[in-house]
């Protein structure tokens, strides 16, 4: 990984119709950007999950995928968690690396 | 910290729905954040979900509940109990109708729900007056330093502050800066222990709960405040008011301690009595022991079932099971599904048999952001589950109409913008009303007596001026995306053989004086008139490439067939078509003759109407019921979606020849169409979606028309597009007001969840389900019920959380009152 920086990637899968929420969190904790992919489809702990719909995005699962310097991560990753208590939704968090740093921070 | 505050905010306003301003109202399930609950389980304060008994007990009385349909509650609840005789005394009877007994005595000891009456709190007050002041989107003065949020617009004013004691004001210079930590301090000051704040937060959520749903949809769309903002300015209020007034502990909320156990003897005891079994106490244990399964809490969600039942059962057994005609049609008609085009399709079918007509959600399935000519404004005309991504205008015809339209609305717009200007700034509405008051008196007696006049004035002075255009489609959605929209359309409605001339027509309410005119436009079109994406997907399915490649996926549309936009209005019932001059010579006629046809129809439905419309007669010349449009002393311009209570898909020859009495959402479909039941899970996933919102707000307005519902019209305020006060202050009313639901005291719409019925593969309906999230709540979680069934030829099933089951609905009712 010679060259490259070491960061805290974050990745939120949930409801559509959820993740405003998230991604506020997300803009609050500092991070300087998400990826968001709608219509993720998949099979999960409330069973299968369709992909996109034609007319529905709201009822839809979206991915919402953040980098951020690990001193920045865990507070970001508490809060998510205290929000995704009781509902349905899930977080995998991981180290990821980056070729500019400055874009992250 | 300040992280985890706002994540904590977040999760406490879960069970909060947006609610959208007023000029686009989207109907929404008020209590749709707890869809991923049991509809039994649900308890919000200050709501009911179901209504009292005593309104149960009177349909009892009256037949609108027979025993049959209790019967097929019970045994929805308690399937055990389908077959399991009992032995009482004597006399040996099944569980279900010892139950029966019990729920249809007429001297119960149950209770009713009950509303928990509402304490006045300063702090909702306050908190009123000042959000209103901030989000007012046309204030006589701006709030200082609005654009630093409210809270800290808030902030700087609380000290000036004249509803707050002296002492309060002065502790007010020393809250925090940022709002997080204004609620973090709120708490710490009020001594709201960590595990309690949750609770806290919820209550305080609670106390306007139209305000605070305003703010969520807010915070999504436009960005000025958030559920944040809002509650830094309530604990911080509540702070301020204890401190000052010597106290320092907020007590947590507690709910009232609900006793749902009563004595299962004396309940046995009086089912004994009343079959007439004896009363021993072996007779008495043995009953006792039945009654338990079906405790008192659960009475008035049965009584409910049984009150749908009833109507769903007198919906599905005369529905038909015929073949559709081989004879090609002369025209079709593709309306929305809306229950109200339920009434203009009927009697364009009855006038003419070779009319055929179509149910498809309104805005036919083109989703796009819309601005007239040259206009800097748009409108979302999509269904509130999508996003714009589409955005279309208009291009004349003729660069010099285009010229004179645009030199005419300008003026216009100069002509208001004045006029309003003169009435709001500071000084100049004495001055104004000194110059202009004698017209203006003049009118408004013209708009009183004469309002069908007033209304030709006003159009011809203020409306926007016609221009012949056509929209802009081709620019906005490549070859590609119109195929596939054009082909999703045609096979989501089992169109698959064309008329010469096909009419789209979409929907409108024309209405004078009404902050709720958007409520009576078309839901599918967020809450706008429907002409727009009847226009866009008439210009579409006209298109000679999209044809072309439809053709390739074996959708063959004529090329002697045209596709016409139009639109319904349902106050006047006419049907007005769009975009004429693209209208080919070799079918002028045939619009024409649907022009007369569509005109005697209209009169034959307004008549119709006018059977329960308040105030109106079936004998009243037609075009006096039709003044209700431009009367602006008129609350009741129509009823609306009023009694809506179900939504069939399937093919019109199910329901071809019955009078739905325009409470039923219709969505044609032909499963041939659809082999892999892509088009079915659209169906279900989106228009049933919009449905069941409209549905629950009807049904959730009727139960609590002072807390989910909007109350009264007649003392509403309007905060400009936001929504309305019921007086000067208070909370931003939610839901349809009154006038909207009943009249008078009585109450019009008949509160039933949606009821789903469809006519396709089952397992197609199944495999749907177990993907969709939002499909397993709504019907796994009892918001709406599904019936189905495999063809015209097979029995109805009834959907459950663990499958299909023999449906009550293919029983016939029998004189005697027992099932078949």
């Amino acid at each position: 990984m010679t060259g490259l920086t070491k960061m805290t990637r974050v990745e939120v899968v949930i409801s559509n119709r959820d993740a405003p929420p998230v991604r506020e969190l997300i803009v609050s904790a500092g991070a300087t950007g998400y990826t968001a992919v709608s219509g993720v489809s998949g099979l999960g702990h409330h069973g299968a999950h369709s992909g996109a719909l034609l007319f529905n995005e709201y009822d839809t699962l979206t991915m919402l995928i953040t980098v951020l310097p690990p001193e920045n991560a865990p507070a970001l990753i508490d809060a998510i968690r205290v929000l995704l208590d009781g509902q349905s939704g899930v977080m995998f968090v991981g180290e990821t690396y980056v070729s500019r740093p400055e874009y992250f921070q | 910290m300040s992280l985890k505050t706002r994540a904590d905010i977040a999760r406490a306003a879960r069970g909060i729905v947006p609610q959208w301003p007023l000029n686009s109202f989207i109907a929404v399930n008020p209590l749709g954040g707890y869809e991923s609950t049991d509809f039994e389980s649900v308890q919000v304060p200050g709501a009911v979900t179901t209504r009292p008994l005593t309104a149960y007990r009177a349909d009892i009385d009256s037949g609108r509940i027979t025993p049959e349909d209790l019967l097929a509650a019970v045994h929805e609840r308690i399937p055990e109990f389908r077959s399991r005789p009992v032995r009482v005394g004597s006399a040996t009877i099944s569980a279900a109708e010892l139950l029966v007994a019990e729920l249809t005595d007429p001297t119960p000891t149950t209770v009713s729900p009950t509303t928990p009456s509402e304490q006045h709190d300063l702090v909702d007050d306050i908190t009123s007056k000042w959000v209103a002041a901030f989000l007012d989107p046309d204030p006589l003065w701006r709030i200082p330093r609005r654009r630093d949020g409210f809270y800290a617009a808030w902030r700087h004013l609380a000290t000036h502050d004249p509803d707050l004691p002296w002492a309060a004001r002065r502790a007010a210079r020393r809250l925090p800066a940022r709002p997080e930590d204004a609620v973090a301090s709120a708490m710490t000051g009020l001594e709201v222990p960590a595990r309690d704040e949750d609770s806290i937060l919820r209550r305080e959520l609670a106390g306007l709960p139209g305000w605070a749903a305003h703010i969520k949809w807010r915070s999504e769309h436009v960005g000025d405040v958030d559920l944040v903002d809002y509650l830094a300015v309530r604990l911080s209020l509540r702070m301020l008011l204890a401190h000052s007034s010597g106290s320092a502990a907020l007590s947590t909320y507690e709910e009232a301690a609900t006793d749902g156990r009563r004595d299962l003897w004396p309940r046995a005891v009086r089912v004994a009595e009343r079959l007439g079994v004896g009363t021993d106490s072996q007779t008495v244990a043995i009953i006792g022991r039945v009654l338990a399964f079906h405790p008192h809490r659960d009475h008035p969600y049965t009584l409910q079932r049984a009150y749908e039942v009833h109507y769903a059962r007198t919906l599905v057994l005369p529905l038909g099971n015929s073949e559709p005609a081989d004879l090609l049609p002369h025209l079709q008609l593709v309306a929305c599904i809306d229950p109200r085009s339920e009434g203009i399709r009927r009697h364009l079918e009855r006038l003419d048999p070779r009319i055929e007509t179509f149910g498809f959600a309104g805005f036919f399935g083109v989703p796009v952001r819309f601005s007239t000519y040259n206009s800097p404004s748009s409108i979302d005309s999509l269904p509130a589950l999508l996003s714009a991504h589409h955005h279309i205008t208009e291009v004349p015809q003729d660069a010099g109409d285009a010229a004179s339209y645009t030199k005419r609305l300008r003026t216009r717009q100069a002509f208001a913008a004045g006029i309003h200007t003169g009435e709001s700034t500071t000084v100049s509405p004495f001055a104004f009303a000194e110059a202009t008051g004698w017209l203006f008196g003049a009118a408004t007696a013209l708009r009183t007596f004469a309002p069908t006049t007033a209304a030709k004035w006003i159009a011809a002075l203020t409306s926007r001026p016609s221009l012949e255009s056509s929209v802009t489609v081709v620019e906005a959605f490549s070859l590609q995306e119109r195929v596939r929209l054009a082909e999703a359309s045609l096979r989501m409605m089992g169109l698959c053989r064309f008329a010469p001339l096909v009419v789209l027509a979409g929907h409108g309410s024309t209405s004078a004086n009404n902050l709720y005119k958007s409520a009576l436009d078309c839901g599918a079109c967020g809450g706008n008139r429907g002409d727009v994406n009847a226009r866009a997907a008439a210009t579409i399915l006209n298109d000679p490439d999209v044809r072309a490649l439809l053709s390739e996926k074996e959708l063959n549309i004529p090329v002697d067939t045209f596709f016409l936009a139009a639109e319904h209005d349902t106050v006047t019932d006419r049907i007005s078509t769009f975009d004429t001059h693209l209208i080919p010579e070799t079918h002028r006629k045939l619009v024409d003759d649907f022009d007369r046809l569509q005109g005697a129809a209209s009169d034959a439905l307004i008549r119709e109407r006018a059977q329960s419309l308040p105030g109106a007669s079936p004998w009243h010349a037609t075009k006096k019921t039709r003044r209700r449009a431009d009367d602006w002393a008129e609350v009741y311009p129509e009823w609306g979606l009023v009694g809506n209570a179900a939504f069939i898909i399937g093919p019109r020859e199910l329901t071809r020849a019955l009078d739905l009495e325009r409470r039923v959402f219709l969505h044609s479909y032909r499963p041939e169409l659809d082999p892999k039941g892509a088009a079915l899970e659209t169906i279900l996933t989106a228009p049933v979606v919009v449905a069941q919102w409209i549905n629950h707000q009807y049904y959730f307005s009727a139960l609590n028309p002072e807390t989910l519902g909007a109350g009264t019209k007649t003392t509403h305020n309007a905060i400009g597009t936001l929504g309305v006060l019921s007086g000067q202050r208070g909370d931003l009313r939610r839901g349809l007001p009154w006038q909207s639901l009943g009249v008078g005291d009585r109450l019009v719409h008949e509160p039933m969840r949606l009821a789903v019925i469809v006519q396709a593969p089952l397992n197609h309906i199944i495999e749907i389900i177990g993907r969709n999230t939002v499909l397993q709540n709504l019907f796994n979680n009892n918001w709406i019920s599904l019936t189905a069934r495999e063809d015209a030829s097979s029995p109805w099933y009834l959907y459950g959380r663990y499958g299909w089951s023999s449906s009550h609905l293919n029983t016939t009712p029998t004189s005697e009152g027992t099932p078949s």
